[in-house]
């Protein structure tokens, strides 16, 4: 008897084991899906680039790819055995030892296709053509295991800047289920993890005698534990137990969708990922379009109407952590003074969100042209993880009589997104400028970062409570409290030497506006700070709650006594207080509502700073 | 104010995305050849002389740089035991390449690589890259696998062997590296042409009428 409950607790520790591996290897899917979502955007960023003439004033004799204009004679340009569209010779990629060329987008493809691993999925493909090409083995696993087990296994809680648990994993999820043959498949691992199952169980109960097992059993898994905790990959995961009879009866039930009870359904609810915990979102990362801005010159320049526009290349030294903006030429300028027909332009570029005058870099002034080159090369110094939270912002100016200045058109690009190891991105490329809108759209503007937060209503226990607190009857006596975890904080607007001591303001105003005020500790020195602090909201109920309105907001700590300086805010609930049309505001606005209606259950957010 | 913080988020998070591709490698042979010896001691340069069997799959993630690329390894170690076979199995379609380990003290490990190699074919992709380690080449004294047998049975398979030694740390490094360099070399075939970017060679010429692409190398 007393064997037979080592025997079955080792088995559990065995499927926990494998279980954690399983969840650490989905954390790490989820980054490498985010990462092939932004070459794959870059590479459709190239794209936008050609298409964007051809739909516009398509002309035969310019090159597909840099619009530059093709001789008759010299310079002819050629038709890329990729595309089909002809381009200038400065836009061919060369392939080794060969004659054969692509244009900068075919190479460009291609080389996603190398650093997607998308090569390997065609081979594959090859072998298993009914083989998904992003359902690893771990996920489909899981997911039958999920399945199975119907939820009653809760994933670990996620990273604290739950960037893991975010899109990439729902959204596998979903394309696994909509991939033809999927169910097939699942069938399939449904048996071969249950087959699985069984026989563990059944080699266990056969396996009495033997010693070894048994012996290294229980402790391998303590020891694996530790030596795994020494290991870089180490993530902590709690899992709960599920019993093997448990898997065996859900199997035999036709359907285990239709196994219903309450308390797993909420399980369900928030152990699965939430689309919208979009952590880095696709909002920044997307935002491809040229970004206007606001100037800190703002009101004391003149407008030209925007012509033209400016060539250069974007290369980074990563030895040297030094960013390299080439600055070539520029054509068809606006005049910087219309009636006088003059123009003397300059270039100045920014790494937004700094726009300090550290952060300004200019050329020299050419006179007297629409058409200047300045072959002037601007550097910054700046690092590998900085530069992927900034915009590089290239501005044209006129410089008139009394130095006053007009503005002739800029072009902003998320770096993000630039693949600097590329050296078809160093290339010299043609921008066309573009003018400082007046009113940006706002899922363009860029934001002050994002905040990730995790929330919790907590009452007292008890089923009847429960479903007063849901059905929003108010609580007789408020003693409940909301729980807030600030975890962390990405692309913040940083101060010029790429950091922040920054902190978080918590306030939550009651319907009475009452205000009941929290604050985190500094997180000293970081760009994007982890506080994971909690702030306890003490004696609140939940029909107080919807009427009352959280107010978050980061600040950079003041350096010599000057106030501190305020980052960004985000704000939910209280309908009343929340400015109307912000996308992400209404996403967050929905986990909101998910955390007051679901106590004692945590949600996590990603709330746009402000 | 922290009454709420609880440990699991003090997790650390491996959420780096400063790399160029991911290989996923898988390592596999007899329980006890060595394999999760191998793993920590190339990740972590770490080694116990503790048997502790791999319980069904783990991995683990490590970054270098070859050929002026950054190569994000997710390596997967194997349990050797029977039991977990139908688990193990269904990790081989997702790696690029092999490690398949026998013990050169151990002749029944040696014996089942022709078993191992059947796995592979079977469950694998046709074009999987397999490294023959003989592991345990400390051990001179209590050798029964010659070096020569070894690589006879590499030879006949079709794979690149080396003699390691996870204990002592001999040739793990290598083994990993190498690895990576073959899958390199299947990738660049597998898109026909070979790709400077990848390689790391220059450039071809232009032949063109028009003088070469400008500044296509780093200014520093
Ligand atoms: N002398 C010596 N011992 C080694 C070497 N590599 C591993 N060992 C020992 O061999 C035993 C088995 O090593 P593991 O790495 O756990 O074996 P494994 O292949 O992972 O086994 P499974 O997980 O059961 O498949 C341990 O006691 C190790 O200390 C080596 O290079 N030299
Ligand atoms: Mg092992
Ligand atoms: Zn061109
Ligand atoms: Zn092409």
């Amino acid at each position: 008897m007393a064997r037979e409950v080592s025997l079955n607790s080792l088995q559990e520790l065995e499927r926990e084991v494998i279980l954690q591996v399983l969840y650490r290897d989905q954390a790490v899917q989820n980054i490498e899906e985010e990462r092939i979502r932004k070459l794959k955007t870059h590479l459709q960023h190239l794209r936008w680039k050609g298409a964007k003439s051809v739909s516009q004033e398509y002309r035969e004799n310019s090159c597909a790819r840099c619009h530059q204009e093709l001789g008759l004679l010299l310079n002819r340009g050629a038709v890329c055995q990729g595309c089909s569209h002809r381009v200038c010779s400065e836009c061919r990629v060369f392939l080794r030892k060969t004659r054969a060329w692509k244009c900068t987008v075919c190479f460009e493809d291609r080389n996603v296709k190398i650093k997607t691993g998308e090569w390997f999925f065609e081979e594959r493909a090859k072998k298993f053509p009914t083989e998904g090409k992003h359902g690893t083995a771990g996920a489909k696993l899981l997911q039958s295991y999920q399945e199975l087990s119907k939820i009653s296994v809760v994933p670990p809680t996620p990273p604290p800047l739950s960037e893991s648990q975010c899109s990439g994993s729902s959204h596998r999820l979903q394309e696994l289920g909509q991939f033809k043959g999927f169910n097939k498949s699942v069938e399939n691992l449904f048996l071969s993890v249950t087959t699985h199952m069984k026989k563990l169980s059944k080699s266990q109960n056969d396996m009495t005698s033997d010693k070894q097992l048994l012996a290294t059993g229980p402790r391998q898994c303590a020891s694996r534990t530790e030596r795994r905790s020494q290991s870089d990959t180490a993530i902590n995961v709690t899992t709960r137990k599920a019993s093997a009879p448990d898997i065996l009866k859900s199997l035999n039930q036709e359907s285990p969708k239709r196994h219903t009870n309450p308390v797993l359904k909420q399980e369900d609810l928030s152990s699965r990922p939430t689309p919208s915990a979009v952590f880095s979102g696709g909002l920044r990362h997307a935002s491809l379009i040229s970004i206007n801005s606001t100037c800190t010159e703002m009101g004391n320049f003149d407008n030209a109407n925007v012509s033209g526009e400016i060539e250069f290349a974007i290369r980074y030294c990563f030895k040297t952590c030094s960013l390299e903006i080439c600055i070539k030429a520029c054509k068809n300028l606006a005049y910087g003074e219309e009636k006088k027909k003059k123009c003397n332009p300059y270039v100045k570029t920014y790494l937004l969100p700094d726009r300090s005058s550290q952060g300004k870099r200019k050329t020299g002034i050419q006179k007297n042209t629409v058409d200047p080159t300045f072959q002037e090369t601007l550097k910054y110094e700046v690092e590998p993880a900085q530069l992927a939270t900034r915009w590089l912002q290239v501005s044209v100016w006129h410089l008139g009589t009394l130095t006053r200045r007009v503005f002739l058109g800029e072009v902003t690009i998320p770096l993000a997104t630039w693949d600097f190891e590329d050296s078809t991105t160093q290339c010299f490329c043609w921008y066309p400028l573009r003018a400082k809108a007046e009113k940006v759209d706002d899922s363009i503007l860029p934001n002050n970062g994002e905040l990730a937060v995790r929330a919790k209503l907590v009452f007292p226990a008890g089923p009847r409570k429960f479903q007063e607190a849901l059905e929003g009857t108010d609580w007789p006596s408020p003693n409940g409290q909301l729980c807030l975890v600030v975890l962390g904080a990405k692309n913040l607007p940083v101060r010029s030497d790429g950091t922040l001591n920054s902190f978080v303001k918590g306030c939550l105003t009651l319907p009475d506006q009452h205000k009941l005020k929290l604050k985190s500790p500094v997180a000293k020195k970081q760009a994007c700070p982890r506080w994971q602090h909690s702030f306890v909201f003490n004696g609140v109920s939940p029909s107080q709650l919807r009427q009352s309105s959280l107010e978050l907001t980061v600040w950079d700590q003041a350096i010599f006594g000057v106030s501190d300086r305020l980052l960004g805010e985000a704000r939910l609930g209280s309908k009343e207080n929340v400015a109307g049309g912000r996308d992400m505001c209404s996403q967050s606005e929905l986990q909101w509502q998910k955390v007051l209606s679901s106590p004692n259950l945590w949600t996590d957010m990603t709330l746009v700073l402000h | 104010m922290a009454s709420a913080t609880d440990s699991r988020y003090g997790q650390k998070e491996s959420s780096d995305q400063n790399f160029d591709y991911m290989f996923k490698i898988l390592i596999i042979g007899n329980s006890s050849v060595g394999k999760t010896s191998f793993l920590f001691r190339y990740a972590d340069d770490s080694f116990t002389p503790a048997f502790v069997s791999t319980v069904g799959i783990d991995f683990k993630v490590k970054t270098i740089y070859r050929n002026d690329k950054r190569i994000k390894l997710q390596i997967w170690d194997t349990a050797g035991q029977e039991r977990y076979r139908t688990i193990t199995t269904a990790y081989y379609r997702g790696a690029m390449g092999f490690i398949l380990m026998y013990d050169i003290t151990n002749e029944e490990s040696f014996n089942a690589v022709q078993d191992w190699s059947t796995q592979i074919k079977t469950y694998s992709w046709d074009n999987a890259q397999v490294l023959l380690v003989g592991n345990k080449c400390d051990m001179e004294d209590e050798r029964v696998v010659s070096s020569e047998r070894g690589r006879q049975l590499a030879d006949h398979l079709g794979f690149e062997f080396f003699e390691a030694s996870a204990k002592d740390n001999i040739n793990v490094k290598q083994t990993f590296e190498r690895l990576v360099d073959v899958i390199c070399e299947k990738m660049s075939e597998s898109l026909d042409t070979a790709d400077p970017a990848v390689t790391g060679a220059k450039q071809g010429p232009q032949l063109t009428d028009q003088q070469a692409p400008p500044h296509q190398d780093c200014a520093c």
